[in-house]
């Protein structure tokens, strides 16, 4: 097996699945469903609450996409082949997780201006919005990684990854929303993306090692 | 410098018969230090002139939240060595303080709560601080859950000290998140940070009951890693003569 070898093979299993990116979408666009249902469906409330909601609406479409990636590998043992194989096992977690990266935000991406549209959020805030998702995106799956490789023997982990992975999560929620609100409010919001992109590249450095020290601790 | 001190830590005869020796004592000095505190602090500190006796709930506040912090940081160094050093002892430590820490974070937002009705108005608000100790106990229990969800021992102590290392790294980051935020949405509610100058009859009160928390916790992890070595150890001869030492 080669990196460029296991890259088919991993693009072939994404495309083969594609039920899983439309699960996420769905879920994710369920989640939105819940807060005009749930709280207030008036445009009042829904403009300003918008970003603070595609953003929990996202992370929670992402932990739950991210968990399963390795399940299926851990069960039929293409991942004990994959540790045997030789490769260095981050360069191989990084290249997965641009897989599932591509396959859940680029269409979740797409269909960001209808999402927007559905809260009430100006089409002047939309790119703003799609900034945020584009720049700490990648921190929610990295960190989010780290939960999916130690949980990847259990059973039923999902709610536990959710438990261990979601108080991570916040830094960046935190950001994105800010820089959403800042923008509503017509203020500079580079800083919260400089921020967003920090944590994201943080997380690059130290989410595939510590996952594939999880994974291989699994594997035992 | 000689670290053979340290390294007999990492034995758990030796640390369950230390402990056997000292923990005791640790508690019993603890109750005392904190009784000590309680009754200076109740009975004879002043009034505050502004929360009046409200503010007597400080000698069990300050410390559950000192003791909160502190354990995470512990919980956090030792994943560092049983990670970089594969001590063994580091696991069943973190095994003993994580449910502690939970609790001491469960106890400063409670304490927090109480306090707050009287002196705010209001049980809780979404201040900086409180925001960061309620995201401090969710994580606590995350490292519960992850601690007692595997059935492989190796596993759940790699995974427990994963994610306190995790959660060392990003607790700066989230302190700063939440304060920023904070900043952001409430403009000028309470600033619970700055305190007047206390009176010494007020400080040293507090100085007692946080000493006396730490002696406490100290005892109590002691006694948790002792249980957690038998469980763990129940195969060595020095369990087997421990157990039957006690005419078992």
């Amino acid at each position: 097996m080669t990196y460029l070898s296991f890259l088919k093979s991993e693009l072939l299993a994404v495309f083969y699945r594609k039920q899983d990116t439309i699960n996420a979408l769905a879920f994710f666009l369920i989640v939105i469903t819940l807060f005009p249902l749930g709280v207030n469906p008036s445009a009042d409330f829904l403009e300003p609450a918008a970003g603070g909601i595609v953003w929990c609406a996202a992370s929670l479409a992402i932990l739950l996409s991210v968990e399963s990636l390795f399940k299926e590998d851990f069960n039929d043992g293409s991942l004990e082949q994959l540790i045997a194989s030789g490769l260095y096992l981050p360069i191989t977690i990084l290249i997965k997780l641009v897989i599932q990266w591509c396959a859940v935000i680029v269409p979740l991406l797409l269909l960001i201006p209808l999402f927007s549209q559905m809260l009430f959020l100006p089409w002047s805030i939309v790119h703003v919005l799609i900034f945020t998702l584009l720049l700490g995106s990648p921190a929610l799956f990295l960190v989010g990684t780290i939960g999916a490789a130690l949980t990847v023997s259990l059973k039923r982990g999902a709610v536990l990854v959710l438990l261990i992975i979601l108080p991570f999560y916040l830094p960046v929620i935190i950001f994105a929303t800010g820089a959403i609100s800042a923008a509503q409010a017509g203020q500079d919001y580079s800083g919260q993306l400089a921020i967003l992109g920090a944590i994201s590249l943080l997380s690059l450095a130290l989410s595939p090692g510590m996952s594939a020290v999880s994974i291989k601790a699994s594997m035992n | 410098m000689n670290w053979t001190w340290f390294h007999k830590f990492g034995s758990p005869k030796w640390f369950f018969q230390w402990a056997d020796k000292w923990g005791k004592l640790i508690f019993y000095i603890g109750i005392a230090l904190f009784l000590v505190g309680l009754v200076l602090g109740l009975g004879f500190a002043p009034e505050d002139y502004q929360q009046g006796n409200s503010v007597r709930i400080i000698y069990i506040h300050v410390p559950a939240a000192m003791l909160a912090q502190s354990c995470y940081l512990a919980l956090g160094v030792a994943g560092i060595v049983f990670m970089v050093w594969q001590m063994k002892m580091a696991p069943i430590f973190m095994k003993a303080m994580a449910p502690i820490g939970a609790v001491m974070a469960f106890l400063a937002l409670m304490s927090g709560a109480i306090w707050g009705k009287p002196t705010w108005g209001t049980w809780w608000v979404w201040d900086a601080r409180l925001t960061s100790v309620l995201i401090l106990f969710l994580m606590y229990l995350g490292i519960v859950a992850i601690q007692n969800s595997f059935d492989d021992t190796k596993l759940a102590d790699k995974a427990a000290a994963i994610i306190a290392i995790i959660g060392l790294i990003n607790l700066p980051i989230i302190k700063y998140s939440v304060e920023w935020w904070n900043s952001l949405h409430q403009p000028a509610t309470f600033v619970i940070g700055e305190k007047p100058s206390m009176p010494s009859e007020m400080w040293v009160p507090l100085l007692f009951s946080v000493l006396g928390f730490y002696c406490i916790v100290t005892a109590l992890v002691c006694w948790r890693m002792q249980t957690e070595l038998l469980i763990r150890e129940r195969r060595a001869s020095w369990v087997k003569k421990e157990v039957t030492k006690h005419g078992v």
